[in-house]
């Protein structure tokens, strides 16, 4: 029902949430995935128009400069919890907003356009996929459980012998890399790129999809970004508004703002609450926990 | 329990697989076909196609390649006597560049319902389809597509902003779509294609012509600039400022920036006043009003002549700088004084129908339609995208608000810019 | 190098950072009490400002006059549109952030559903102001500025320091002597003994949402009259200063929030004014903010917080 286009953003979105997922499944609440999914798709541009690259090569080295990155940056900032990483990370992502304005090679705040598309839907559902199987073995592993430990209570990890430092770095690392494949993937599809891109708006919009997919399975950030995905086109499609009168405009972010409403309200789990029997509402127990967990 | 379901989720997993790999055939062509340009290309691929080709066949089209096109339904009242020929716009309706896209909206649905009123182009009614592209290209690119592919439209007005046309138009292209810019400047446009059109005209025409008058009219020596860094816009309007100056021999003594979600601009401005200035030279969309009146504000003498491009040729730029933008020079694509019938009835009708006063997005949204329409009397009923383009193409001195206007070979928009100077609360010819 | 009026930039540079810890300390406020971020934040300041902009004009724009013709003098319309964005603030802990109250993941969902919330004002915003920019008219306040030195500063603008000075030592006063601030400092620093203790936390919470919001919608208001700009968008141009602000401060922290504010309201005017350029302002600030994370997590004056599972 969806047309080409759309198709592909759920694919990239999904993978942008998948790369919310890891981070989020080690407790971390990071907001430079944008970034990263910037300096992949500006290091996958330049290689591609100005050093012609090969597509392969191009979407390797997009993968891995964030996350030579991401080991350098998390090092220093991954001793920081909770909101306070949030913003360190988005700090970062400010950052690299301006130097990527002010470089040459990045044409500024213009960006660079006429990008040959190069990305074909397989790719992006081949990527999605392999991205999903990892997530999925991850549960269950070594390091799944150790992620767990860590979300669960970082410093009873730590003193049952985890390497939190460790665990969190790769998991700082490894979503990374899916940030800057999706970058690069987006880059070499949409025909341009611009520096505004990668900014406080996407790195919201990937946690958005994230949570209201339901960041506590793997499949739930997936759920979220198609779904989030879709629901602007399902806002503009004849049939919707034939029905309703709804025009695009405020009608419509309207529109928007409460399905998202709703979603958080009724659905705990975000959507896999709606495949899973974890819908009923928290029991007292649970109400009594609360607060005190996930962030500080 | 995660050993339990494991067999059963590696078979989810070959499952998906195999249905991913079936589906791969029908899921990947389009974006991955090169540009071939014609509408070869525009054979419509998705599922709405074969009712649209169903439709097109029953009409009497001239050639196969009508199914990219009109949707030829016979309206119940007249009786078949006139088509309707859909015409998408993709606008910022919401975010940040909403003030920019509505009053093109407006400006659309204004000039459809003077052409549909008065029968302008014989045997055809105009149905605009408006889609919101929030300012980015995601939204545009799946606007796009839906306007092409589902509501099948003829041709296509927009996007508001460069950054979305150069992510909105290469898909235009390649679908065989006529599409025209109405507020697009930036660099690389029109070169994506020969479906491309614009109606605006780029920076390039109209600023150096504006600091070659300024300088002459003036006696101008040194100028500062201050420039939004993260706007396409204002940082393509800066670039050939920034040459215009050159050319024309004037030091530029201090160049600021500043960023989109910045609002307050003294520290920029305190540093140009430093610099003692004959001019500022403000490379700035709506923001332009409130730089103007913050520069007064920290003392900057009403002598130092504020002088900027299209994007200060607005109503609310007088509005919202008040005295502090008397005697500003606006080189632009439209003057509101310019007293030619077409140019007062579109700003009296705007008026009327809106309560405000049009700006320049408007003017040249408004032109827009009406050079679709134009080329739609010379392509005649039978219109479809093919034919319309080549009618685009040939667009020769059409009366518009703008002036009169043409089509360079370039698709790029010919008339004469004009500079404009504020005095007494109104924008009048410099001269 | 051209001579630096520095008695001009520091006022800008105070200017900047009122503005800024205005804002701020209705945000750290909620997340002092609730450990949330309330991302509709700004669309309250938003809101206050297109209220107290109605009560002024007696106009909606995208709808017509107010009944009667009301219209009110600018020093009454900002305590009415305080007590509106106050109110909006109660609404605003209601349907967004009451329910959720009680989940394991009350932080992530509660910053989701204040963004949907964001969202939905703003669409209202758009619905009954219009997408367009507004302005307070001309003489709402007296025109003209004081000079300190080399240095101007508007009457609106200084209308914005004196108004940060004011609500910002009235909201410590309040904090600190008032019965109701003990209680509010108790819910914050540990909700469950706050009840033992018999002190009614929900209605705290909701007084702290209409404290952050009434203190949102003057910054909105003051702000919108001194840069002359009105829009539903406005509230977005702040959000990611405001974020930067509270974390410099020390997250919950009200002295905090204001020293951030005027730390990083001077640096961005002095990385101007010594450079003489600004291209790398944005980045100067972020470069700040991520050594002061990284020296010292907590923030400038952020004592307590890192409070372990």
């Amino acid at each position: 029902m969806f047309g080409e286009s759309v198709r592909n953003l759920m694919a990239i979105n999904a993978l942008l949430a998948l790369s919310v997922y890891l981070t989020l499944a080690c407790g971390q609440l990071s907001l430079a995935n944008a970034a990263f999914m910037g300096i992949g798709a500006y290091v996958g541009t330049v290689l591609t128009l100005q050093a012609g690259w090969p597509f392969w090569a191009v979407v390797l080295a997009a993968v891995l400069v964030p996350m030579v990155v991401a080991v350098i940056v998390g090092l220093p900032t991954l001793r920081l919890r909770g909101v306070f990483l949030a913003i360190a990370t988005l700090g970062l992502g400010e950052v690299l907003r301006v130097i990527i304005i002010n470089l040459g090679a990045t044409g500024g705040a213009e960006g660079i356009s006429q990008i040959p598309v190069k990305t074909q839907g397989w790719h992006l559902i081949l990527a999605l996929l392999v991205a999903l199987y990892l997530t999925w073995r991850l549960r269950g592993s070594r390091m799944g459980y150790a992620f767990e430990a860590i979300r669960e209570d970082e410093t009873v990890a730590r003193t049952l012998g985890i390497n939190t430092t460790g665990y969190k770095l790769i998991a700082f690392v490894l979503s990374a890399a899916l940030a800057g494949l999706a970058g690069v993937l987006k880059a070499h599809l949409l025909h341009a790129i611009t520096p505004g891109d990668y900014g406080f708006v996407q790195a919201v919009d990937m946690l958005t999809f994230a949570v209201v997919g339901g960041s506590t399975i793997f499949f739930g950030p997936v759920l979220g970004a198609v779904l989030l995905t879709a629901l602007p086109e399902v806002l503009r499609t004849d049939f919707l508004r034939d029905l309703t009168n709804l025009q695009a405009g405020w009608q419509t972010l309207m529109l928007n703002g409460v399905i998202l409403l709703l979603v958080i309200l009724f659905l705990p789990n975000g959507l896999t609450s709606l495949f899973t029997r974890q819908w009923r509402r928290p029991t007292p127990l649970a109400s009594e926990q609360a607060g005190a967990e996930v962030v500080t | 329990m995660i050993r339990r379901t494991r067999w059963l989720g590696q078979a989810i997993w070959a499952l998906i697989l195999i249905l991913v790999l079936a589906a791969c055939g029908t899921a990947t062509t389009p974006t991955a076909a090169p540009a071939a340009s014609q509408a070869a290309s525009a054979a419509p691929r998705t599922s709405a196609a074969p009712s649209a080709s169903a439709a097109a066949s029953a009409a009497p089209s001239a050639s196969a390649a009508a199914s990219s096109g009109a949707t030829p339904a016979a309206s119940g009242a007249a009786g078949g006597a006139t088509k309707e020929v859909k015409v998408g716009a993709i606008l910022s309706l919401t975010g940040d560049s909403q003030i920019y896209g509505n009053p093109q909206k407006q400006a659309i649905q204004l000039a459809i319902d003077e052409i549909n009123a008065s029968g302008s182009i014989p045997g055809i009614k105009l149905v605009p389809i408006f889609e919101d592209d929030a300012g980015t290209k995601d939204k545009g690119i799946t606007a796009v597509e839906k306007l092409i592919k589902t509501d099948n439209v003829t041709a296509i007005i927009g996007p508001t902003l460069s950054n979305t046309a150069l992510a909105v138009f290469p898909v235009a292209q390649q679908n065989g779509v006529p599409a025209l810019g109405v507020s697009t400047t930036a660099n690389g446009i029109v070169e994506i294609g020969d479906y491309i059109f614009r109606d605006s005209l780029a920076e390039a025409q109209v600023i150096p012509v504006t600091i070659k008058s300024a300088k002459e009219k003036l006696g101008l020596k040194k100028v500062a600039i201050i420039y939004g860094v993260d706007n396409a816009f204002t940082k393509a309007g800066y670039d050939v400022f920034k040459k215009a100056c050159d050319d024309n021999g004037l030091q530029i003594t201090s160049t600021q920036t500043y960023s989109a979600t910045d609002t307050d601009y003294s520290a920029q401005l305190t540093a140009i006043k430093g610099t003692n200035p004959d001019a500022i030279i403000v490379s700035a969309l709506a923001e332009g009003a409130n730089i103007a009146k913050q520069a007064r504000e920290l003392g900057i003498d009403s002598k130092i002549t504020i002088i900027g491009g299209n994007g200060l040729n607005s109503p609310a730029y007088i509005k919202n700088s008040g005295a502090a933008g008397e005697g500003t020079i606006v080189g632009a694509a439209w003057n509101s004084a310019n007293d030619t019938p077409v140019n007062q009835k579109f700003i009296a009708a705007y008026k009327a129908k809106y309560n405000a006063d049009p700006d320049q997005f408007a003017a040249q949204a408004y032109t827009g339609v009406y050079i679709i329409a134009e080329a739609m009397k010379t392509a005649g009923p039978n219109v479809d995208r093919k034919s319309l383009r080549d009618a685009l193409a040939n667009i020769k001195g059409l009366a518009t608000p703008l002036g009169s206007f043409s089509f360079q070979p370039s698709r790029n928009a010919e008339h004469s810019p004009v500079i404009q100077i504020v005095k007494n609360g109104k924008f009048e010819v410099l001269k | 190098m051209p001579d630096i009026n520095w008695s001009q930039q520091i006022l800008n540079g105070l200017f900047a950072g009122s503005a800024y810890a205005l804002f701020a300390v209705g945000y750290t406020l909620i997340f002092g009490v609730l450990d949330i971020l309330n991302l509709a934040h700004q669309a309250i300041y938003m809101l206050g400002a297109f209220c107290a902009l109605v009560l002024v004009t007696g106009n909606v724009a995208g709808l017509g006059p107010l009944p009667g013709g009301v219209k009110l003098p600018f020093w009454l319309a900002t305590i009415l549109a305080m007590l509106v964005a106050g109110l909006l603030g109660i609404v605003l802990d209601r349907i967004a952030f009451a329910p959720l109250r009680g989940r394991p993941d009350t932080h992530f969902s509660g910053m989701i559903s204040s963004i949907a919330m964001a969202l939905i004002f703003e669409a209202l915003a758009t619905w009954f102001f219009l997408p367009q920019r507004s302005q307070f008219p001309l003489g709402t306040i007296p025109g003209g500025a004081i000079t300190i030195g080399q240095g101007a500063l508007s009457y609106s603008r200084l209308l914005v320091i004196v108004a940060a000075l004011v609500l910002v030592v009235l909201l410590t006063a309040l904090l600190r002597f008032t019965k109701l601030g003990k209680a509010i400092r108790a819910v914050a620093e540990n909700p469950k003994a706050a009840r033992l203790l018999g002190i009614n936390v929900e209605a705290i919470y909701s007084f702290s949402f209409f404290l952050s919001s009434a203190l949102g919608g003057a910054a909105g208001i003051f702000y919108g009259l001194a840069i002359s700009r009105l829009d539903p968008t406005m509230g977005r141009t702040v959000e990611l200063k405001g974020l930067a602000v509270i974390i410099l401060g020390g997250m919950g922290s009200v002295p905090g929030a204001v020293l951030g504010g005027y730390l990083l309201g001077l640096t961005e005017v002095l990385s101007v004014a010594l450079t003489n350029t600004s291209n790398y302002r944005d980045a100067i600030a972020f470069i700040l903010l991520f050594l002061i994370l990284v020296l010292r997590p907590s923030g400038l004056l952020g004592a307590r917080r890192v409070r372990e599972a």
